[in-house]
């Protein structure tokens, strides 16, 4: 029987070694490359055919999504701040989604459940919070560390907690997207495993949970890739606003 | 009722990013155990105090809705 973790391993496919570097393309890249076409031709499909004023099938579920993206960005960051931020939330939203989902497909690879990847998205949603900190407040941005309103005595005790809480964001961040598709995978194929494995007077019950926990799968793709987003909105939000 | 689902990982993750700072302090300063102590209490504070506030942000939102 396969072990239920089988599905995560990353297969090269095509070996390449630049210098010490090993940037072979392996089934995770090509599930990356997959969500990226899907995303690119779902909106240049549109935008090709001519955008017309009442919009189609296809235009009217993007108009809802940017539009659902621009609210969710102006109701943590702000009209006129949100405004730039905007296309790298949508990107940011509609990757994590395309990904998640593309991983429910058998035989594909859920990209999203991998640390590394989660963890790079994090880091740097986490560096660019530092930036546009230190770039639009400057030094006082450092004020972030110390809460408005508490007594002098207990700021020593404050920042070090500040400083943990600041660090634990891009931490938790990445932990949430990537065990909750790791265990949801995993789920399903602890279910499929009893489903083959067992006598077919048996395996129809966990095989009819598998059809169940997909549908649930489905709702956690688009539940955390929002989760996703939002947070990167209320931590972009919050150096913006300082508290 | 999203943003209910961080509150989890906030508490754990900001206790194991405090009680790994201290564990650091304690090992370029020779302070054992006493970093990892007080880098597990501050881990804890900090995780309290974020599930404090998100905590307080929903509530407040609620009693805004309320008043609608």
């Amino acid at each position: 029987m396969e072990s239920p973790l089988h599905h995560f391993e990353v297969h090269t496919i095509v070996p390449i070694h630049i210098g010490g570097l090993d940037l072979s393309i392996n089934n995770a890249v090509v599930a990356m490359w997959v969500g990226l076409a899907v995303i690119g031709g779902m909106f240049m499909l549109p935008a090709k055919k001519g955008l017309s004023l009442i919009p189609g099938k296809l235009q009217s579920v993007l108009e809802i999504a940017i539009e659902f993206i621009r609210n969710l960005v102006y109701e943590f960051i702000g009209e006129e701040e949100g405004r730039k931020y905007v296309p790298f939330i949508a990107s940011l939203f509609l990757f994590v989604l395309a990904c998640n989902l593309i991983g429910l497909l058998p035989g594909s690879y859920t990209i999203t459940s991998q640390l590394v990847v989660t963890g790079v998205f994090a880091t740097g949603i986490f560096l660019m919070t530092l930036v546009i900190g230190f770039s639009k407040h400057g030094g006082h941005f450092l004020s972030i560390l110390v809460p408005p309103g508490i007594p002098k005595i207990l700021i020593p005790v404050m920042i070090p907690i500040e400083i943990i809480s600041m660090l634990a964001r891009p931490i938790s961040l990445a932990v949430r997207l990537f065990a909750n598709m790791t265990a949801g995978h995993t789920v399903l194929a602890v279910l499929f495993g009893l489903a083959m494995t067992g006598p077919l007077w048996l395996g129809w019950l966990p095989f009819g949970f598998t059809v169940i926990i997909n549908g649930l799968e489905i709702a956690i793709a688009f539940i955390q890739a929002y989760i996703f987003t939002t947070l990167t909105c209320v931590y972009i939000g919050d150096v913006i606003k300082l508290h | 009722m999203q943003i209910a689902f961080r509150l989890g990982t906030e508490l754990t993750v900001a206790t194991i990013i405090g009680g790994l700072l201290g564990y650091a302090f304690d090992y370029f300063f020779g302070s054992k155990p006493w970093g990892l102590v007080v880098g597990i209490v501050f881990g804890v504070a900090a995780g309290c105090l974020g599930v404090y506030r998100v905590a307080m942000t929903l509530t407040n939102e609620e009693e805004y809705n309320d008043k609608d």
